[in-house]
């Protein structure tokens, strides 16, 4: 018996269904937009991004929310794949944040 | 989920969407996204322009799609027969371009009312109805929606007599599905276009019924 | 036919509250990429059967609440699959 992946979540109790619409968001969609080039050029495939989704802790998955875990799965098989350098990225991550605006992009 | 990013207000001009969300504090997400797009473009995986282009051909996909073909699919038989074969090439025949993989049309029928989810991730038909709501993508409706269809229907609003049965299709692997809502009663001389705007998007994934006409 | 559990680590497409459930079919879908592959950096190549699978809701869950007529309907390609009456 191979333990459940954190995604197979069908029949499993829960709560109410959120009836509220949320929009998206600006960087939202850019990153929607962003990780469909990703695919097109055939940097990552589909498959691939959603086992690294599937190899996060229970817990954190548990406590993700829809482009949270989009986000982060994407950047941990974009380190798998070399394609990002995770120090590169946790620095201009980190000065980001710090500036607290968009100016830069 | 997210709730705490609904709050800002939306009377902004939808055609400036650079501007949307400039009133907001930039959160960790935002931060972590603009550095993983800043490093991409360095790097020369892409460009500003390439995103700027895909994210005009994301907005093309929205329910106002799926909406035109069933509108349609309602008035004309064939178009309808077409559809239920081959969803792609209906689609393409709106000009509507489908990059998924391969559609399905599902008809609701007096006997038989469809819902869809995707309960490992959020599998949708983003062209024909652009990026899932919240509660496609929320984990309550991906955990119940196969187990207790009917009680979930019923947050919707939605009650299905138990001699209608329920199929609840799991969109898990490479199909993706638009279930086609019954024609309302009393539509008989409406138009097309008007027809359209009578099919929500949350009919389309089968958790509504089409809005009745006024 | 009869939904296996093939215990194989890693990703896979085959939900776990359909395994062990007998069901039947109700279309191919065609060939498609092997995503147990894929998701692994190799091709998926050749490419594999693809099935929609039909279960009586009754068949999944002992204790579902609805109609005897209401149904689930889920994706299964062919090497999870076997004649009903076969488990393994």
């Amino acid at each position: 018996m191979v333990d459940k992946l954190v995604t197979d979540i069908g029949g499993e109790p829960a709560g109410a269904v959120p009836q509220e619409d949320r929009d998206q968001l600006f960087w939202e969609k850019q990153m929607i937009a962003a990780f469909n080039l990703l695919q097109v050029k055939g940097v990552v495939v589909t498959d691939e991004f959603r086992r690294t989704v599937e190899e996060m802790p229970a817990e954190y998955y548990a406590n993700s929310t829809f482009y949270g875990r989009r986000l982060d799965g994407m950047i941990r098989l974009l380190i798998e794949k070399g394609v990002l350098d995770a120090d590169t990225f946790d620095k201009r991550a980190q000065e980001i944040l710090a500036a607290g605006t968009r100016d830069h992009v | 989920m997210n709730g705490d990013e609904h709050n800002h207000d939306h009377d902004h001009d939808d055609h400036a969407p650079t501007r949307e969300d400039d009133d907001l504090e930039l959160t960790e997400g935002e931060a972590r996204f603009l550095a993983l797009k800043s490093l991409l473009i360095e790097q020369g995986v892409m460009t500003a322009d390439e995103i700027r282009a895909r994210m005009e051909f994301n907005e093309r996909g929205s329910p106002h799609q799926a909406a035109r073909m069933i509108a349609r699919a309602w008035v004309d038989p064939a178009y309808k027969e077409r559809m239920l074969s081959d969803t792609k090439a209906a689609a393409a025949e709106l000009g509507i371009e489908a990059t998924e993989a391969a559609l399905v049309t599902i008809e609701n029928t007096p006997k038989r009312h469809n819902m869809v989810v995707c309960t490992l991730c959020s599998c949708y038909p983003r062209s024909l109805l652009g990026e899932p709501p919240a509660f496609y993508v929320s984990k309550a409706y991906r955990s119940r929606a196969v187990r207790e269809p009917r009680k979930v229907l019923r947050e919707f609003g939605v009650d299905i007599p138990d001699a209608v049965d329920i199929a609840v299709h799991d969109s898990n692997a490479d199909l993706r599905y638009v279930i086609m809502p019954m024609r309302p009663a009393g539509t008989e001389g409406l138009s097309e276009d008007d027809l359209a705007a009578l099919i929500t998007r949350d009919s389309v994934v089968g958790c509504a019924l089409p809005v009745e006409p006024a | 036919m009869r939904i296996l559990d093939i215990g194989k680590p890693g990703h896979v497409r085959t939900p776990t509250y359909v395994r062990h459930k007998t069901g039947t079919i109700e279309r191919f879908c065609g060939l498609f990429e092997n995503p147990e592959d894929k998701a692994y950096g190799r091709w998926g190549l050749p490419p594999i059967p693809l099935y929609r699978v039909q279960f009586r809701q009754d068949d999944i869950w002992p204790d579902y609440d609805g109609a005897p007529g209401d149904v689930l309907e889920i994706e299964i390609y062919d090497h999870w699959l076997a004649p009903a009456g076969e488990d393994s």
